[in-house]
């Protein structure tokens, strides 16, 4: 399985949390975005337009980012999104949430049967 | 708020969507070249970095696809695209749009016309509180149609003692000349109610307040009161509020407006309503004689089932309370003629039964006819889609090639069947409401309506249920017809297809699936056809039967004398010379007079006791009168087997009689009947003799059976009296036989009678032949639809078979070429094609046959008297089918035959 696979089938639940975790440290278009998954995760998530988008395009729906256009450093025009209040929320709520479950995955996956 | 920020959001979206598209692609572009930089940055030259990047995104298109799927407004934007790019695709190919619209609109609008009238006649609930929980009682009596007919005396009797019913409530039609002030009277539709009849159905008053059981107390203060209907009260008492607690004259008679009914409420009857409601206790000051006071005032009655019972258990009880009735019966009749009678109950939200119960068969198998059409002209428009759908394979496959999703082939395949079958719905109900008040208008010609004093008004306007259904209809139709082509859209296989032109995707399969549409096409075409020549069949015998008289050339004339000044004493001379007149207009070969007219479903009869006959009074049965004058036999063409007939100078000699050949036969055996005496006993339940009781009739000729009250009956043990004894005349109704055209004398006979007896009005001229027609109403709307549809069915089938073959033609050139440069002839080739379209029509008939037989057996059910023994109907509808289907597929045989060897080899 590629990385770019492992990306696609990860994306489905988490996408949208990573997405916000990224815009939570600074505003950022699209292509920033891309970059900033793939640098953090060490390449390991590369996320492609045809998801990317279509993410962004959802949680500007739900009223979780707002997008504001901005010129680049290189004096292009781009959409800058940042999070909203309610992005904000739902980030901490979900952080919290998949700190939960991973830990109790990581403790699932690392038992023994000694400790049972 | 997540749902309410993506509504508002794809709202706004849908306004601005240049502005959102445009948002988008400088998003891409920033993307791309972001993309770029970056690698250029890396060490890329900017050509390579650019393809890498481009290689990157993918698509762009497909790209943004995704992003518009996201909002919900997208779906609403790609439905209007895949409309617009239907209705640009079937403006491209006219011929085939046409003809799919029309069979869809021919076919959708038979079905909402037959289902408006069902939804009127059969569905709709009365605008009354819970009418589910609304019964109604029948009575019936054996060999005849139940009725909802019952007296005063015995729904008191059912009010007073049942423990089913919360309330009973009944209602008495009549006709009333009610004038409201200083407006001349009119004739109008009202009735009786009793003092429950609205509280009952929980009908508020629009105003004032309603008749209450107060008001329905004979002698009661308040019994002259009256509840007007909506529309008189807007239409003649100008909608005036302060009407409230004014009088208007009822038969002359005061009576008191004290309400006026709700806007909606039009009483229990469907087609009938009436203008005004009377407490049943202001009869009495209306009729003289009364018939509430003794009792016998008609009523129908409606019950409200108590909370928890069911209709069996109130029936069982009811059972047991009508001994009552049939004891009275049997005092005023006879035991063995009152044992016959049972009760009944029936749901009525939708109100009394009486319009149903005549026509419900007649609509049910209608129905079942149009769903039939329905289905041919889908199975049709689905091959010629499928066809079409081959045609279209290769823009498909560059559509998919393209990057558009098989979803979304899907669904423009939908959108398409989805159109058409919306035009040819909404051409449908354009069309529907039209036949439905044809149909309406031809129902209403039946006898039993021409006889009826009330206006009978069927609104068959469309309303909400049958948009409903007819919106139901065109999406099951289009997604009928429509899932084919979509499932071959769904399953193409682009990279085939565009490999190879032409005969691309023409798998086995898809051409068995062509030909197995066709064959069904033609099956319930068969299915159509043999219904149809079955109810044309019917019709015919009904019509053509023997009558026992000559139906044809048989002028009618009813007088009306009753306000002519002559008593009914002193008509016998002034109808005397008016025979001898109208034996002498030219055409008129021998003129008559009767009480009855036969088949006109109106007659008299009476018990009567035969001297030397022992009958047990179980076996006694009311014998059928009519009362007829000199050269009645001979101007009806009922042959005159022994004695015979009556003569103006039997009057004031002894009483004689003529009596048909089943009564002689039943009283008399063998012996002979001229010369036997006979007497009526029992009350005479006709009115119309003012004979003494216990007169002997001797009986002096014997004719031929003939038909007495209905068409549809076996004739009658009847007896005929002389009107020329009777004490007073009782027969008003002319018969004149013609040498041509009965019609042709009518005026003719107008004149003579206003010349001779100027005060007398001709109140009705008919011929027997407009009497038979109007008899068989029913079965001539069954039979004309079901030709109709059959025709209709059959000329879909063949327009099916046609394209098929001529399809199969073009794609088969080259072959046929092929063929003829080795030598086969014309007319082997154009066998060929007939041999093919033959073999389809008898798939057709191998499933239609059974089916047929099947569907004639579930009508025989519904329709009393359908012969089910004759195979001729099936004989008729396959050869119809044949020829039809063999004249379709003479074209493509021809043009199969002309196919140049040489032109097509080319090809």
């Amino acid at each position: 399985m590629s990385a770019e696979q492992k990306a696609s089938t990860l994306v489905q639940g988490t996408l949208h949390m990573l997405i916000l975790k990224t815009l939570a440290l600074e505003p950022m278009h699209g292509y920033g975005v891309g970059v900033r998954l793939e640098q953090i995760s060490k390449g390991v998530f590369k996320v492609n337009a045809g998801s990317l988008f279509p993410a962004l395009r959802r949680l500007e729906r739900d009223g979780f980012i707002a997008g504001e256009w901005h010129v680049t450093e290189n004096n292009r025009r781009a959409k800058y999104y940042a999070l909203t209040a309610q992005g904000r929320a739902t980030l901490k709520r979900e952080t919290k949430d998949w700190e939960q479950q991973s830990a109790a995955i990581a403790r699932i996956m690392s038992a023994s049967l000694g400790e049972l | 708020m997540p749902a309410l920020h993506r509504f508002a959001a794809g709202f706004i979206a849908l306004f601005h969507r240049r502005r959102a598209e445009q948002e988008l692609d400088a998003e891409l572009r920033e993307f791309l070249d972001s993309a770029i930089e970056d690698k250029m940055r890396a060490g890329m030259s900017r050509e390579s970095a650019t393809r890498a990047a481009r290689m990157e995104l993918g698509s762009a298109t497909a790209v943004k696809d995704r992003v518009r799927d996201v909002g919900w407004e997208n779906i609403v934007e790609t439905t209007w695209l895949d409309v617009r790019y239907a209705a640009r695709t079937l403006r491209r190919s006219p011929g085939f749009t046409v003809v799919a619209v029309l069979s869809l609109a021919l076919g959708i609008g038979a079905n909402s016309a037959i289902f408006s009238l069902i939804n009127t006649l059969m569905l709709r609930s009365l605008p009354v509180s819970h009418p589910e929980q609304l019964v109604e009682l029948l009575s019936r009596y054996p060999g005849e149609p139940r009725m909802s007919s019952f007296s005063w005396r015995h729904y008191e009797h059912f009010r007073d003692h049942n423990q089913s019913f919360s309330d009973l409530l009944a209602v008495s039609r009549a006709r009333f000349q009610v004038a409201a002030e200083g407006s001349e009277p009119e004739a109008i539709d009202g009735e009786y109610v009793a003092g429950n009849f609205f509280s009952a159905l929980g009908v508020q008053p629009a105003l004032g307040r309603v008749i209450d059981g107060q008001d329905d107390q004979l002698g009661s203060a308040t019994a002259a009161s009256a509840v007007v209907s909506w529309s008189y009260w807007t239409n003649r008492l100008h909608a005036d509020p302060a009407i409230i607690g004014k009088a208007i004259i009822v038969n002359g008679a005061p009576a008191t407006v004290v309400g006026v009914a709700p806007q909606e409420f039009f009483g229990l009857q469907v087609g009938i309503r009436p203008s005004v409601w009377l407490p049943a206790a202001m009869e009495p000051m209306l009729q003289k004689p009364s018939r509430q006071l003794d009792g016998t005032l008609g009523v129908g009655m409606l019950a409200r089932l108590r909370p928890g019972i069911t209709i069996e258990r109130a029936l069982a009880e009811l059972r047991v309370l009508d001994r009552y009735r049939i004891e009275d019966f049997a005092k005023s009749r006879s035991a063995a003629f009152a044992r016959d009678f049972s009760i009944e109950l029936e749901p009525a939200a939708a109100g009394f039964a009486a319009l149903r119960d005549r026509f419900a068969t007649s609509l049910v198998v209608l129905m079942g006819m149009v769903a039939l059409l329905l289905l041919i002209a889908c199975t049709n428009i689905a091959s010629m889609l499928l066809a079409r759908g081959a045609a279209r394979q290769h823009e498909m496959a560059i559509r998919v090639s393209l990057g558009a999703g098989r979803v979304r082939l899907v669904r423009h395949v939908l959108a398409e069947s989805l159109l058409l079958s919306a035009v040819g719905g909404l051409i449908g109900v354009a069309l529907a409401s039209v036949g439905a008040e044809t149909l309406v208008r031809i129902m209403l010609s039946g006898r039993e309506f021409l006889r009826l004093q009330q206006r009978i008004v069927i609104d068959v306007q469309p309303d909400l249920q049958v948009l409903l259904f007819t919106a139901a209809v065109v999406v099951g139709t289009a997604l009928l017809f429509g899932a084919a082509p979509a499932w071959h859209a769904l399953t193409s296989a682009p990279a085939s297809s565009l490999r190879v032109h032409g005969a691309a995707g023409e798998t086995r399969s898809r051409r068995l699936f062509g030909k197995t549409l066709v064959v069904l096409q033609v099956a319930f075409s068969v299915v159509l056809l043999s219904a149809a020549s079955l109810f044309v069949h019917h019709l015919s015998n009904l019509r053509n039967q023997d009558f026992g008289f000559q139906r044809t050339s048989l002028l009618l004339v009813t007088l009306d004398p009753s306000k002519s000044g002559y008593a009914r004493e002193q008509l016998f001379s002034p109808y005397q010379d008016l025979l001898g007149r109208l034996e002498g207009i030219p055409g008129v070969r021998s003129v008559t007079l009767s009480g009855v007219t036969p088949i006109s479903g109106a007659g008299a009869s009476r018990f009567i006791r035969v001297e030397g006959f022992d009958e047990a009074a179980e076996a006694r049965r009311y014998v059928p009168l009519n009362w007829v004058g000199p050269r009645y036999f001979e101007t009806f063409g009922t042959p005159l087997l022994a004695g015979r007939e009556f003569t103006f100078a039997d009057r004031g000699g002894p009483p004689v009689a003529i009596v048909n050949r089943a009564m002689a036969r039943y009283y008399f055996g063998d012996k002979n009947p001229i010369g036997g005496r006979f007497q009526f006993v029992g009350p005479s339940n006709s009115g119309i003799t003012g004979a003494p009781p216990d007169q002997m009739y001797e009986i002096v000729g014997v004719v031929g059976d003939a038909k007495y009250l209905d068409l549809r009956e076996i004739p009658p043990r009847t007896i005929y009296l002389n009107a020329y004894q009777e004490p007073r005349m009782p027969a008003n109704r002319f018969a004149l036989r013609t040498t041509d055209r009965p019609g042709a004398v009518a005026s003719e006979v107008h004149r003579i009678v206003r010349e001779g007896l100027k005060t007398v009005a001709v109140s009705d001229v008919t011929t027997m032949d407009d009497l038979v027609d109007a008899s068989v109403v029913p079965e001539r709307v069954i039979a004309m639809l079901s030709s109709f549809f059959g025709g209709l069915g059959a000329s879909l089938a063949a327009l099916g078979l046609y394209g098929l073959l001529a399809y199969t033609v073009t794609r088969r050139t080259n072959e046929i070429g092929i063929r003829m440069a080795l030598g086969a002839a014309k007319s082997d080739i154009s066998r060929m094609v007939l041999r093919s379209a033959l073999g389809l029509v008898c798939a057709g008939f191998v499933i239609g046959v059974p089916l047929a037989l099947l569907s004639r057996r579930a009508a025989s059910r519904v329709v009393s008297d359908l012969r089910v023994d004759s195979m001729w109907p099936f004989v008729l509808a396959t050869a119809t089918m044949l020829a039809i289907a063999l004249v379709a597929a003479y074209v493509p045989a021809r043009r199969a035959a002309r196919v140049e060897p040489v032109e097509a080899l080319r090809l």
